[in-house]
């Protein structure tokens, strides 16, 4: 199926398809059929070359056939929200990938095929991704995706939740902030506003409330829209799904609770710790439940500069722990620094427990990008079930360095990079990954020039004036940093420069002017500032620290309402699986033939119809210690096929009882019975029973048998019968004939009608007419007339030689008799060997045969083609060694034995 | 995390662990195994449930502790000519469930055949559990709880009455499989971990 032309033809100009796969998106347990797409505008068509954005298109069939048949539903803008990540955690690589397309609030699920084309496509969404995160300057606009955007909502119906196009941005995050103006979301919002029912909202507070009530809680998606005819198709990956499934569900499971958290920071200039902190950590009544503590130019020695080593470590951490809240008992998480920078987590030894997947990180974008005078030090964790990642960041110093700090800031978000090991395989995370993000640090942001005398301003306490000139304040503002981040109304005075041991402004030469280089932002729901304050009476440095203590919203796991819940998941999982298993039905369980005969085939019908939900293949299995999955009277076509949901497949069982099922069959070692086992892959097995009565006949019969019947074959009891063939019969008939009276009954008649026809032996006889013979054999011959003519009665007498389950040469003496065939004599001595009835057919059929030969003028026959004939039926291998494969490279060579062999005693005797 | 360990503290890391084991019903026909996982599986039971012509397959999962089972079921036709087919569904099985109807002596003696037989030919591990179905028809009863109850002790069989019907002890006594069974990655069929946040207590400040 090539995808490609068609998703092609959707594409208004200038955008270009770079990558196509159809996929199954997960829908609350159910798979459908999706397109996805990897487009890309022109660099002409917008000022930045290289925007792309996800496609997510329905399809009215599979595969799909024109592009009529695809709709979009989704566009999501690959911007820095967009995270493509695949599960790898399916232990088998058989089944599919995967691969989770996350954008904000947006969560798809995709199961795509283990392919090298789902490989590449996500390796082109990485990219694209990657290309993103590398850009400068404020974030992309996305105006050109707005047709599609436009398309996918007129093909729904507006009223219906979820039908609201998800782009990348999902406006959480937006409230009140300044940032939120002009965002890509709010544009797309406003592009939309005739689906919504207030658009005004779009820009409000409310705004993401309000999004995220009129999607549906599973994917955004409605489901009626999906077209007919295209039946869903259960998961896969059970257990990836149990995960995507819990923390879809995590709201139901959790309860919000307030955690206090305390953010410091503070650039100590290189001094050490000879005053108390508690003045800085523990001004506040009530302890807090988590501390970060972050500290730039801990040390300015060269040795921890190149070596990152340094006692001022130690030193400071005893500080922090002296200083810290005394109300309480504090357990340290972390602490990571990197030369001067350090970051120190701390939580209250009862959360302890509740703190996992700790990771740290460092980030130097020094001399070279790499040295670690500046740069982030970073801690991540998961306070229950909320993800938290505190950054304590010191960017480029000097008042005409700010395009330096911003590359700072990018290179710190870009670079710093958490590996977590709780299993191999899950995906490194980037600061960009958690719900909670802290950042604090020395940002060195400072306060444009401007026709205020800065210090005194500084001094007076009217911060709104000077705000308006502060770097940091201007880049945000412009989105150029810290985009979707929020920073408290700043109402302390500028933390720097100050003169050591002072209050005073910087009096040495150089008199740099106040700056509120100290910052503390955060990112993330749910998370309130209480204060942002300095603390000046700290004077040991030329910075004043700073601190902010938060309310956060954590994330707490109910354990009763987890365990349910998990268990509704299993039970709903499990309904599914069981619904979703292949379900046929069969007209009948139980198949009763008609009376069957010698060589007469009948056939009977089973009709499988799949009356589930899923295709189905079904086969006929072997039971236990079978070789076979039916008895060898029995062929069944086809024995193994595949149903769509509502077709129906017809069996034939086909029951033929021939030369070689004949003999166990009237020796009663078989029955006419048999129970098959009509397995459906992935689901269950059915039992069909098949039974009928065999007539037994004088074929199939043995010699030894028939010499003993002075009745016809079909007066005989069935218990005399099976008598007659066992090893030792009891009843043997005290006037056995000498050769069998049906042989006889055969080769009279031929003698009497056909000496002199041609083509004897050659000439095919009707199958009709023999089974008239057989019937007629059996049955009892009168006058001594077999019915048919007399190619019919040529071709039974061959039958009826060929079905003897012991051969007239036994398969004991079957070496020898192969062995005998260049000398005469010795082939006399294995006829010599023979059993008594044995001999006397094989004596009777030369002399019979050596008749024909007498007439050869008429009938046209000769030695040879009659030694051919004859010597096939007379002389028969066992079915046991016959199958062997380098028997049947020898089979022309043996023939030609067998040939000789009668051959000997045509010409010779 | 798990090194930590304690009483107020989660549980194995947030790791929970799936096993999956084959379970397989035995027993006379019309004592009730297709109802037994009707009710196990759907909650539903039927008066009048079809005769099960083959081995009908189904899949529960049962919550332990600290583990999931999820059951692979197979539940067999109890017709005698179909007896021949049994091994197919035996062997290999981690679980069975002999069943027997408690108003029939003759399906109680048939489920012992089935246990020995069991006992001969399945996997040596196999959980085994006696249900004495039929409960709710304690007023027909033929086979006495107590001599059914010897029985299981002496052959170390879980043993439950239970019925369909009314439901009563039909979890139980999958349940009690399913705590008995080894969760090791080598008895099960299959053991995987799934990551997700299990904690003994959720009390924390």
């Amino acid at each position: 199926m090539e995808l490609t032309p068609h998703v092609q033809e959707k594409l208004h100009a200038g955008h270009k398809l770079t990558a196509v796969v159809e996929a199954g998106l997960v829908q609350d347990f159910i798979k459908n059929t999706r397109v996805v797409a990897l487009i890309e505008v022109a660099s002409t068509h917008v000022k930045q070359g290289g925007e792309q954005a996800l496609l997510i298109f329905q399809t009215a069939r599979v595969p799909v056939h024109s592009a009529i048949d695809l709709s979009i539903e989704q566009v999501i803008a690959v911007d820095t929200n967009l995270k493509c990540e695949i599960d790898t955690s399916s232990l088998d690589v058989d089944t599919d990938v995967l691969v989770n397309i996350t954008s904000g609030k947006v969560r798809l699920l995709f199961e795509m095929p283990f392919s090298q084309r789902t490989n590449a496509f996500v390796s082109e969404i990485l990219r694209a991704a990657e290309v993103v995160s590398k850009r400068r300057g404020p974030p992309p606009e996305f105006a050109w995706l707005q047709p599609y955007q436009k398309s996918s909502t007129s093909s729904q119906d507006p009223a219906s939740p979820g039908s609201a196009p998800t782009t990348a941005d999902t406006l959480d995050g937006l409230g009140g902030d300044a940032v939120s103006l002009g965002d890509v979301s709010v544009d797309i919002c406003q592009n939309l506003s005739s689906t919504y029912p207030d658009p005004a909202n779009c820009n409000t507070e409310n705004s993401s409330v309000h999004t995220e009530n009129e999607r549906s809680p599973d994917l955004g998606v409605n489901r009626h829209s999906i077209a007919t005819g295209l039946s869903p198709t259960p998961i896969a990956a059970r257990e990836s799904h149990i995960r995507y499934q819990m923390a879809m569900r995590e709201d139901a499971y959790t309860d919000i609770q307030e955690f206090t958290v305390f953010v410091g920071t503070w650039n100590v200039n290189g001094r050490s710790p000879t005053v108390g902190l508690a003045e800085w950590l523990a001004v506040d009544a009530e302890p807090p439940d988590v501390y970060a503590i972050g500290f730039q130019e801990l040390d300015l020695n060269t040795e921890a500069f190149l070596f990152n080593n340094s006692p001022k470590e130690q030193e400071w951490l005893n500080a922090v722990l002296n200083g810290i809240h005394p109300k309480t008992k504090y357990r340290k998480v972390r602490l990571v620094r990197l030369v001067g920078m350090m970051l120190i987590v701390l939580v209250q030894e009862k959360h302890l427990a509740y703190v996992r997947n700790c990771a740290i990180d460092t980030v130097g974008t020094g001399i070279m990008n790499k040295m670690g005078n500046k740069g982030a030090v970073s801690v991540r964790l998961d306070l229950h079930n909320t993800s938290i990642c505190f950054v304590n960041a010191h960017l480029a110093a000097h008042q005409e360095e700010l395009e330096r700090r911003n590359e700072d800031h990018d290179c710190i978000f870009q670079r710093t990079c958490f590996h977590l090991n709780i299993t191999s395989n899950s995906p490194p995370k980037t600061i960009k990954d958690h719900e909670h993000i802290y950042f604090l640090g020395d940002m060195n942001y400072r306060i444009n020039p401007c026709d205020m005398n800065i210090r005194e301003v500084a001094s007076s306490g009217e911060f709104k004036l000077l705000l308006q000139h502060e770097q940091l304040t201007q880049q945000k503002n412009a989105k150029r940093i810290f985009h979707k981040f929020k920073e408290g109304n700043i109402l302390f005075k500028p933390t720097f420069k100050y003169d050591v041991d002072s209050d005073e402004w910087d009096s040495s030469e150089k008199a740099r002017q106040p700056a509120w280089c100290d910052r503390i932002l955060w990112y993330g729901d749910s998370i309130t500032q209480l204060e942002y304050r300095s603390h000046p009476q700290l004077q040991i440095s030329d910075h004043k620290p700073v601190s902010a203590i938060f309310m956060a919203g954590i994330k707490v796991v109910d354990t009763r309402r987890y365990r349910r819940i998990y268990e509704e998941v299993m039970k709903k999982l499990d309904k599914l699986e069981n619904e979703f298993l292949p379900q046929v039905t069969i007209d009948t369980t139980e198949i009763i033939l008609e009376p069957v005969k010698f060589y007469q085939s009948q056939t009977k019908y089973l009709t499988i119809a799949n009356t589930g939900q899923v295709p189905v293949q079904f086969e006929f299995i072997k039971k236990l210690n079978d070789v076979t999955y039916c008895k060898p009277w029995l062929s069944i076509r086809p024995y193994s096929n595949f149903i769509t949901p509502g077709e129906k497949c017809d069996v034939s069982l086909e029951v033929l009882v021939d030369k070689q099922t004949a003999a166990q069959l009237n020796s009663g070692v078989d029955q006419l019975y048999d129970i098959l086992v009509l397995h459906l892959e992935g689901g269950k097995d059915l039992f069909i029973t098949i039974t009928g009565d065999y007539e037994r006949s004088c074929f199939g019969s043995s010699i030894n048998a028939l010499v003993h019947m002075n009745k016809p074959f079909r007066d005989v009891p069935v218990a005399k019968l099976i008598d007659l063939e066992s090893k030792q019969p009891k009843e043997l008939s005290e006037m056995p004939y000498a050769v069998p009276k049906e042989l006889w009954y055969l080769v009279d008649h031929l003698h009497s009608h056909g000496l002199q026809v041609k083509g004897l032996f050659t000439h095919p006889g009707l199958q009709k007419e023999i089974f008239e013979i057989r019937t007629c054999l059996d049955e009892g011959v009168e006058h001594q007339v077999l019915p048919g003519s007399v190619h019919s009665v040529a071709e039974a007498l061959l039958l009826f030689i060929e079905a003897l389950p012991e051969p007239v040469i036994p398969y004991s003496l079957y070496q020898a008799a192969l062995d005998a065939t260049p000398n005469f004599s010795l082939c006399k001595e294995v006829i010599n060997k023979l059993p008594d009835y044995h001999r006397n057919v094989f004596e009777y059929l030369m002399a019979f045969l050596k008749e024909l030969l007498n007439h050869a003028e008429d009938n046209t026959l000769d030695a040879n083609t009659l030694a051919h004939v004859f010597g096939s039926v007379l002389i028969r291998e066992s079915s046991a060694v016959a199958g062997s494969s380098d028997r049947r490279n020898q089979n022309q060579a043996i023939e030609r034995k067998k040939q000789t062999f009668v051959h000997h005693f045509l010409m010779n005797d | 995390m798990a090194q930590r360990g304690g009483a107020q503290r989660p549980s194995g890391g947030g790791q929970g662990k799936i096993c999956q084991f084959k379970l397989v019903l035995l027993g006379e026909s019309a004592v009730g195994k297709s109802s037994l996982v009707l009710r196990f599986v759907k909650g539903q039971f039927h008066e009048y449930q079809e005769s099960t012509i083959g081995a009908a397959f189904l899949t529960q999962t049962v919550c332990l502790d600290d583990t999931t089972v999820k059951f692979e079921i197979w539940d067999t036709a109890g017709q005698e000519r179909y007896h021949s087919l049994a091994p197919m569904y035996y062997r290999g099985a981690q679980a069975a469930i002999v069943v027997y109807d408690i108003t029939n002596q003759d399906t109680f003696g048939r489920a012992k055949t089935w246990v020995k037989e069991l006992q001969r030919q399945a996997s040596p591990n196999i959980v085994i559990a006696l249900a004495g179905n039929k409960a709710d028809l304690a007023n027909k009863r033929m086979v006495e709880y107590e001599e059914a109850q010897t029985y299981a002790e002496e052959n170390s069989l879980l043993f439950m009455e239970t019925s369909a019907k009314t439901a009563m002890n039909v979890n139980d006594i999958f349940l009690a499989i399913a705590k008995k069974l080894p969760k090791s990655d080598n008895n099960a069929r299959s053991c995987w971990m799934l990551q997700v946040i299990t904690f003994k207590t959720g009390e924390t400040m």
